[in-house]
């Protein structure tokens, strides 16, 4: 059993750990707030939604060696997440999304 | 904290302590909390002067997906960073300074690992770098704002808060304001299911599995209602690709922020290839 974290490290990990937050939540915005962005910043910037969303996905659902314990256990999410992009382009709504997407999973776990 | 704490002491009820050896009116236990809930209480009422109703009514029902998809995590999250000897202040504080639903799923996997305390700090960063992505997109929005107006909205921007409030300045008619409000209300509903959970401990089980779906759902519909155009398609297939990738070679703790650069260059490219032609 690991030895339970005490304050002074729990501080250290704390402090830490938001002072880089942050700065990374922070800093590009001062940066660039109120600055007229040249045409190919601005592209970039309008890919970042679709980039940041996309790779957000495939971290939740991909992983190597996914397949190596059977097909339905890799499968079932890849089946949920199926019945939430339905959802999605029908409904475009976050709330039936989640909702939708957390009963699929629970329901395709009792198969 | 401590001043308010200070402040509260000597006055009222406290005073007859000092008559005779009385045991104290209020445990210790529960005077750090009334105090924490005074200090809390006097800071919420400072934010929400900025807002009026019409900020409050517009915000909430943006915000409710985040809200119940952050307390469906929110209670695995307070009960797994209880289970290494956090106590709801300390998981209280972690969720209101730093509010990484990610990272505060990362700090107790890592301990109960028995990584040394700067792998934990190094990794858990290297994680949260990808908020620098949204950092910057949300710079546009911000430009006619008051500073540390800016400055609260930019601290509070999550994975999440960031895709609905986009799609809303996307429609149009949002401000700071309200982008502000959904990031405050998401905070607050996980701050306070962190809290629950730590206080519940093991008393409960959630699968965490099906609990953490809900953030994938939220994550795909926000992706699957981008606008369809080339470059968008091509930069989340390279996205996810290299995601994959980045896993495959062992640098997991990259893999959102790498992903999502190399999209966006994936996505630039296929534009000017289009362009060229």
């Amino acid at each position: 059993m690991v030895d339970p974290i005490t304050w002074s490290q729990f501080l250290v990990i704390c402090v830490l750990c938001t002072v880089t937050m942050l700065l990374c939540r922070v800093a590009p915005m001062l940066v660039l707030k109120g600055r007229e962005l040249s045409p190919r910043a601005a592209e970039a910037l309008a890919l970042i939604p679709p980039a940041a969303f996309a790779a957000l996905v495939a971290n939740d659902l991909l992983t190597p060696g996914m397949f190596a314990a059977g097909l339905w256990p890799a499968a079932l999410p890849l089946v949920a997440a199926a019945v939430v992009v339905v959802v999605a382009r029908l409904t475009k709504s976050l709330l039936w999304c989640a909702i939708a997407g957390v009963a699929a999973y629970a329901l395709l776990m009792l198969v | 904290m401590t001043v308010a704490c200070a402040a509260g002491g000597p006055s009222g009820r406290h005073g007859l302590a000092r008559i005779g050896p009385v045991r104290p009116l209020i445990r210790p236990a529960r005077r750090t909390f009334a105090c924490a809930l005074r200090a809390g209480a006097s800071f919420a009422i400072l934010i929400l002067r900025m807002f009026s109703r019409d900020n409050i009514t517009e915000a909430f029902p943006a915000a409710l997906p985040i809200i119940l998809g952050y307390v469906a995590i929110g209670l695995p999250c307070g009960i797994l960073n209880a289970s290494i000897g956090m106590n709801w202040v300390q998981v209280g504080i972690m969720s209101v300074v730093f509010y990484s639903g990610a990272g505060q799923f990362m700090i107790p996997n890592m301990w109960l690992a028995a990584s040394p305390l700067a792998s934990i700090v190094a990794s858990v960063s290297l994680v949260n770098t990808r908020q620098m992505l949204y950092s910057a997109s949300i710079a546009k929005w911000c430009a006619g704002a008051k500073r540390w107006r800016s400055l609260l909205f930019a601290a509070t921007v999550t994975d999440e808060s960031f895709g609905v409030n986009m799609n809303r300045f996307l429609e149009g008619g949002w401000s700071v304001e309200n982008a502000t409000l959904v990031n405050l209300m998401s905070q607050t509903s996980w701050t306070l299911s962190c809290i629950v959970g730590a206080l519940v401990g093991n008393a409960v089980s959630i699968p965490l599995a099906i609990a953490s779906f809900a953030m994938t759902s939220i994550f795909i519909c926000l992706l699957v209602t981008q606008k369809i155009s080339l470059q968008n398609v091509v930069a989340a297939f390279a996205a996810m690709i290299a995601v994959f990738l980045c896993k495959l070679a062992g640098f997991g703790g990259a893999a959102i922020l790498v992903g999502a650069l190399l999209g966006v260059g994936a996505g630039i490219l296929a534009t000017r290839i289009r362009e060229a032609d």
